[in-house]
């Protein structure tokens, strides 16, 4: 993609969130490269720093938590037009506890964290559009959260299916499986009793 | 023998099997478990048999090939030359140029009955594997690097040959699968 479309994309996102006033949306803009990554790179590492963030461009991505068996719990998809990467531990400066890995071949921008605080303490629209953005995350994830304490299986992957539609043909079942918490073999049971 | 730019090799074969990823991903693992079951017309393979006999190599090939990059030494080899065997076993997979029909070997027969979720979810996986050891082969001397064949353990192709091998054995038998009728 072309920069100045990447970048109009990002200023449609930043918009909806809280329109920055001309200088600025400059200086913001100023902070991002493209970045392309193929499927299955990891992005972000449970027990380093989360340096950037990221905007999606192109693609899937998935954040996940390794337990100490080895397995992995999907906690959130990313995709275009969204933000990425684990943002606790970018906004704490603390080692990343979770993994951040395309799914799909994926194409960002990115900002440097150091970058954009820098200009969080210069800008109020900056500081307050990322404070609104991230109220937004806060409020998917406990949304979330409520589905996955009290919605049934079924309920939990029609509202996923509604949310992004195109999931079933982008991503292994098995991710879509772990992220809705259910085991692979109910998955696939779901997946014939809804079809029908 | 052509001698090819060992990374462009390694990246072209990764483009392949992103592409086999697309048509499993956006549409053999959405299809109803009968339409997976359902043999093509004379009796042949279903697309779960298809699939099956594909991970029957990938289950023989990935762990060994994994052990054997993770055991050599990074190298700076910038060409690879085939061998004359992996060459050949290489252009007789390649849909195609070879379209007769073969007869699967011993112990890579898929039966008819099989549980066609799990058999699509093994074969993505494989193939995520298979990416990220194309990535890691990119460090290392993949024409130094030897592994035995499923079929004889007496025979041992070159990891660059191995790769291509089983690279264009996805591609014939997912060609396949593609045209089973519904």
């Amino acid at each position: 993609m072309e920069s100045a479309a990447a970048l109009a994309q990002l200023r449609q996102m930043t918009d909806r969130i809280r329109p920055l006033p001309g200088e600025d949306w400059e200086a913001l803009a100023a902070l991002w490269r493209p970045l392309s990554a193929r499927r299955k790179e990891l992005l972000t590492v449970a027990g380093q720093q989360e340096k950037y963030l990221y905007f999606v461009l192109e693609g899937v991505q998935r954040v996940y938590y390794l337990d100490d068996d080895g397995r992995e719990a999907t906690l959130v998809f990313t995709y275009a037009p969204s933000f990425g990467g684990v943002l606790d531990a970018m906004m704490l400066q603390q080692p990343s506890r979770y993994f951040y890995e395309t799914l799909t071949p994926s194409a960002f921008l990115r900002a440097s964290y150091s970058a954009l605080a820098d200009l969080m303490q210069q800008s109020l629209p900056v500081a307050e559009m990322v404070r609104l953005g991230l109220v937004q995350a806060l409020s998917g994830l406990l949304e979330r959260l409520a589905e996955v304490q009290s919605f049934s299986s079924e309920a939990r992957f029609r509202k996923l299916l509604q949310r992004s539609p195109h999931i079933l043909q982008l991503v292994p079942h098995k991710y879509l499986a772990s992220y809705l918490g259910i085991d692979p073999t109910n998955f696939s049971k779901l997946i014939n009793r809804i079809r029908i | 023998m052509e001698r090819k730019m060992k990374t462009a090799l390694l990246h072209s074969l990764e483009r392949r099997v992103e592409a086999h990823l697309n048509i499993v991903i956006g549409a053999f693992q959405n299809l109803p478990p009968e339409r997976l079951l359902q043999q093509a017309p004379g009796g042949g393979w279903s697309i779960a048999q298809c699939l099956e006999h594909l991970n029957s190599y990938g289950r023989y090939y990935i762990p060994r090939m994994r052990q054997a990059v993770n055991n050599a030494p990074d190298a700076e080899a910038l060409v690879f030359k085939s061998s004359w065997l992996g060459d050949y076993f290489t252009r007789l997979m390649q849909p195609g140029v070879h379209a007769r029909k073969m007869k699967a070997p011993k112990g890579h027969i898929p039966p008819a009955a099989l549980d066609p979720a799990r058999v699509t979810a093994e074969f993505i996986a494989q193939q995520e594997a298979l990416l990220l050891l194309l990535r890691q082969a990119e460090k290392k001397d993949i024409g130094k690097i030897r592994i035995p064949i499923s079929i004889s353990r007496w025979i041992r192709l070159k990891l660059g040959d191995t790769l291509g091998f089983l690279v264009a054995h996805n591609e014939r038998h997912l060609q396949q699968a593609q045209r089973v009728p519904a």
